[in-house]
């Protein structure tokens, strides 16, 4: 009765299960001002969706709600549109690098291998890092100490050229940091098919020293762009988008994210990590297990059409 | 002399008997049509099951139970190239090996039968007519060892738990003496194309009759429009999704906005 054929993929899955699926994606996308894509993806690929489907409609998916996500953020003032359009100019960039090396590991057949390896490696250290460094922020709270305010402090990226002003994050450093933070974050994009937030909230926080909620906004504005030039890449090159499956999960993730953005509200910085840091490891070792473990099905069939 | 004409009579009785036996009117005949010769693919597709009927002609058997007959049916779908991979462990994580390819694997393959199809031919006749999943000709290996058959079985057995690879003996049931109808079940992951449905009569072992219908899988609708976009402009079929994407990301925006 839910069930749906869907063109591309070319299977039929539950409705109500893709609805939840994106639904519970965009929450955490609203809430963490991330794109959820890091989550969104392997959630498809452990529901029977091809990886390659599940990483374009991923992205597209990603559009939808980074969309409403960011309209929530810029009426409460949190976007910073300069950064965000120099990371931005760098995300492309990165973008078109990743779907190039993506086609070269394709055709050497261990695209499925390094995709994850680069999950669980990025996942891992990052979710820790943000564990690590939360937990100590929300110990000292606790201990009634005051956290010195890190907006201000001087390290090695002030001394860098091309200086700009940002005023929406009270920041005037050089544009070659964001550049290439953007540029990172494009190539993750386009290779692991996330948005990038959680490459581009902690450079942000610790690289570039952006007041914490500027820094959901504008990862989330830039994220738009950045999945939609993905998209349009997996699509044209690819063919590996199912418009059907995009709708059904975007409607979910618009709905979800919604409430994300108020739920995220409720809590203080360093507790949003905290819990963002823990959802990221969680899908780091549940990757790791898969890789690590003996799969039941050592044998699998990959079709050759169009390679 | 009337010795050497009478043999020569013989002679010619014998081939005109031998050509009568030959002739299509006193042999049996098989005749098929499958119940739906174009699949049509929507949203609400599920898999579909399809009937092969069809009837014995000139069939001499006086009762049903004489079970002289044997009818085989095999479904084909297209064929397309593929690679089947083993998983090896290399430094304490799993990962693909080279595996070995196969330029013609069918997409769909189903034999039916009126009783188990190894007792109705012999393997050699079997194996000509690639009659049985052990008998499929999966064409020329591009890489790999041409020797190891694990990777053969691999790709039938994952095939068979898809449901796109059947064996079912006494699949095809009679009704009567000359009426017979199989019942093919086609997954909802059956690749679109062209499919060929041939029936094979045999008696006592022997090739005596052979009809072949075709259907067509496609898809339809939304999904086709959907399809063909995709793969003929993908490149605005990629700018639709940004803009569906960007429209329902709006439209959640404003009817969830406080004001």
């Amino acid at each position: 009765m839910f069930q749906v054929y869907l063109p591309i993929a070319e299977l039929s899955v539950n409705i109500l299960v893709m609805l939840g699926l994106g639904a519970a994606v965009g929450f955490l996308s609203g809430m963490f001002g991330v794109g959820g894509g890091f989550l969104l993806t392997p959630l498809l690929m452990f529901s029977g969706i091809p990886p390659a489907i599940a990483v374009a409609t991923g992205a597209n998916q990603i559009v939808g709600t980074s969309v409403s996500g960011t309209l929530a953020q810029w009426r409460r003032g949190n976007v910073d549109v300069h950064m965000g359009a120099v990371l931005i100019v760098g995300g492309v960039a990165g973008a078109l690098a990743g779907v190039l090396l993506l086609k070269a590991l394709q055709q050497i057949g261990q695209s499925g291998l390094i995709i994850s390896l680069t999950y669980v490696v990025f996942l891992g250290v990052i979710g820790t890092l943000m564990l690590w460094e939360s937990l100590r922020v929300i110990r000292r709270t606790r201990a009634g100490k005051t956290v010195p305010a890190r907006s201000g402090q001087h390290n090695w990226i002030h001394g860098l050229p091309f200086k700009m002003r940002f005023p929406q994050s009270r920041l005037y450093i050089s544009a070659i940091p964001p550049l290439v933070i953007g540029a990172v974050v494009g190539l993750l994009a386009s290779f692991l098919g996330v948005g990038g937030g959680f490459i581009i909230v902690p450079a942000m926080i610790y690289l570039l020293r952006m007041p914490t909620n500027i820094v959901i906004g504008t990862a989330i504005f830039q994220i738009i762009f950045v999945t939609a030039v993905v998209t349009l890449l997996h699509a044209t090159l690819n063919h590996t988008l199912d418009l059907l499956l995009a709708l059904i999960l975007v409607i979910g993730g618009v709905i979800g994210g919604q409430f994300g953005v108020r739920a995220g509200h409720r809590f203080r910085g360093e507790q949003l990590r905290a819990m963002l840091a823990v959802v990221v490891l969680a899908v780091a070792l549940r990757l790791l297990f898969d890789l690590v473990v003996e799969p039941v099905e050592l044998y699998s069939i990959i079709p050759l059409t169009g390679v | 002399m009337i010795r050497t004409a009478s043999f020569a009579a013989l002679l010619l009785a014998l081939f005109c008997t031998a050509a009568n036996a030959a002739e299509p009117d006193t042999q049996e005949q098989v005749q098929s049509d499958v119940s739906t010769r174009e699949i049509a693919i929507e949203s609400n597709f599920t898999g579909i099951e399809i009937l092969i009927f069809g009837s014995i002609d000139f069939s001499d058997e006086q009762t049903p139970a004489e079970a002289s007959y044997g009818v085989i049916t095999v479904v084909r779908g297209p064929t397309e190239p593929v690679a089947v991979t083993r998983k090896h462990r290399i430094g304490g994580i799993w990962v693909n090996g080279p595996g070995k390819s196969f330029a013609t694997a069918p997409g769909f393959y189903a034999v039916l039968s009126s009783r188990p199809f190894r007792s109705i031919a012999s393997d050699d006749t079997l194996r000509q007519l690639g009659i049985g999943l052990a008998n499929v000709d999966f064409g020329r290996y591009t890489r790999g060892h041409h020797a190891d058959d694990a990777y053969r079985a691999a790709l039938v057995r994952l095939r068979t738990e898809e449901g796109l690879f059947q064996e079912n003996d006494g699949g095809v049931s009679f009704i009567g003496r000359s009426l017979f109808r199989a019942n093919v079940t086609l997954p909802v992951n059956v690749p679109i194309g062209h499919y060929t449905a041939d029936v094979y009569l045999f008696r006592d072992g022997k090739l005596v009759s052979k009809n072949v219908s075709g259907l067509y899988v496609n898809k339809v609708g939304f999904e086709r429009v959907i399809y063909s976009l995709a793969f003929q402009h993908p490149f605005l079929y990629g700018l639709l999704a940004v803009a569906l994407a960007v429209l329902a990301g709006l439209t959640g925006w404003y009817a969830f906005r406080r004001d």
